[in-house]
């Protein structure tokens, strides 16, 4: 093990045996960085644990590295994983936080269950084909995608402290600020969006948990059900109807340059979902509101992808996913025209 | 990519996510590059069009034809539709030229997705 790989080793040991879930003969077998983000560095890390028994440990160690692309608290997710393991939502355990900068990782971290299944990629025909196929057959996972979604804006928001709460109006406020901040040339598309927003503030309604990045690419599944619901980076106490109006998108159902789903979020109809939600919640949708929300997320989405293309273009990154982004733009566009009704 | 090739060995899955995107941007950047032109020409002619009911909007209008390339373009006219927007009194010419706006965002989909747009006279 090089001395980079040790001090990493060092450091999950030394978190996992404060949080009492290693030994002190514990060691790490393996420690190796998997395909993440770009806010956030994953590594699945094994740990084998001769005082607990035979077995090897998985885990994940997820990082806020220092040119993170978004400057959000990996505490908060941190705290939303600890708060939402007794809730009806499939989140790993959490181990262990280390909150300074200065750490072998290059950032904060925390340690997690590693859990069986994989992120459906609506982006990649053969995983649409697989979300079509359950759809069509036993509905599993369309099920746990609706089930999961009600029980997050079902959670009872006082067993959840220390999360950014905002309105409609701070949240506009806060993506438009982003986007203005980090744009390389001005989008009249985008200006204009935001003006509409301004202009069509909802009624408000009582705050839930958001997850903020609701779709299936963010959960795990294995076997026809999901087994996570993962990256809360984008969590906050607001308007629940954001996470129907971002996974209205018709880029969160594989719409990239050329066509994806016609399913909502390439799950389900949405027809049904609603149905579906309704009947486990007891909340309503109310797709006009959803609209809206769709805009706000895709100029999200605009001001998450530009401080990435912003940060490769300064030189301050070289994953080259970054400059990638900028080709949903057109797409992102398409369906801020079209909603709005251009 | 040039990494990726002198590399001995399978890529771990961070490099191979790295090599997929640069072959993506690749291909990408040449349909973009394909019809960039074209869909300047073509907006800054819509958006002249429209503006030219407007008499009073006639230097916006020199601007727009002026415009050298997307970034000079989107300036000026994020400018002209910011001041429609408050003036609050020209919502016609304002609708028409989102509408453009709406037009150009089709043709920049469809060209990167393969198709290529109509040709016309810039």
């Amino acid at each position: 093990m090089n001395d980079g790989v040790a001090g990493r080793a060092d450091a999950v040991l030394g978190l996992m045996r404060a949080a009492g879930v290693a030994g002190a003969r514990a060691r790490v077998e393996s420690l190796r960085q998997m395909e993440g983000g770009w806010s956030r560095h994953i590594y699945a890390l094994d740990i084998a644990d001769p005082e607990r028994d035979r077995e090897l440990h998985r885990y994940v160690v997820r990082v806020r590295p220092q040119d993170s692309v978004l400057d959000t608290d990996l505490g908060q997710e941190y705290r939303i994983f600890e708060a939402l393991a007794e809730e009806p939502i499939p989140v790993p355990a959490v181990h262990g936080y280390e909150g300074t900068e200065d750490t072998p990782f290059g950032g904060p971290f925390f340690i997690m269950d590693r859990i069986g299944g994989e992120a459906p990629n609506v982006w990649r025909p053969r995983d649409r084909e697989a979300l079509d196929r359950d759809w069509a057959d036993r509905r599993s996972i369309a099920e746990d995608f609706v089930a999961a979604l009600a029980a997050i804006h079902s959670v009872d928001l006082d067993r959840i402290g220390g999360i950014v709460t905002r309105d409609f109006r701070a949240t506009v406020g806060h993506w438009r600020s982003i986007y203005e901040d980090v744009r390389l040339v001005r989008d009249p598309v985008v200006e204009e969006a935001f003006a509409w927003l301004l202009e069509n503030e909802p009624e408000p309604i009582a705050p839930s948990l958001v997850h903020g990045d609701y779709r299936i690419g963010n959960c795990l599944v294995d076997d026809g059900h999901l087994t996570g619901v993962l990256d809360w980076e984008l969590a906050s106490v607001g308007d629940r109807r954001f996470d129907f109006g971002y996974m209205s998108l018709d880029y969160s159902a594989g719409r990239f340059v050329t066509a994806g789903s016609d399913r909502l979020g390439a799950v389900a109809d949405q027809e049904w979902f609603d149905r579906r939600y309704e009947e486990i919640s007891g909340l309503t949708i109310d797709r006009s509101v959803a609209q809206t929300y769709a805009v706000l997320g895709a100029l999200m989405l605009f001001a998450i992808m530009g401080t990435g293309i912003n940060l490769y273009a300064s030189g301050k990154t070289s994953d080259i996913r970054t400059a990638w982004s900028r080709f949903v733009f057109p797409g992102l566009r398409r369906d801020i025209a079209t909603t709005i009704g251009w | 990519m040039r990494d990726a090739a002198r590399t001995k060995g399978s890529l771990d899955d961070f490099a191979r996510s790295q090599l997929l995107s640069g072959y993506s941007i690749a291909g990408l950047l040449a349909a973009e590059l394909a019809f960039a032109d074209e869909l300047l020409c073509r907006t800054r002619r819509r958006l002249v069009e429209e503006l030219a009911a407007a008499p009073a909007r006639r230097a916006a209008a020199d601007r727009i034809e002026a415009a050298e390339d997307a970034g000079e373009l989107g300036a000026v006219l994020g400018d002209l539709l910011a001041e429609l927007r408050h003036g609050g009194d020209e919502p016609e010419l304002r609708r028409r030229l989102l509408r453009v706006l709406a037009e150009m965002a089709q043709l920049e989909l469809a060209a990167l997705g393969g198709a290529r747009p109509a040709s016309q006279a810039a």
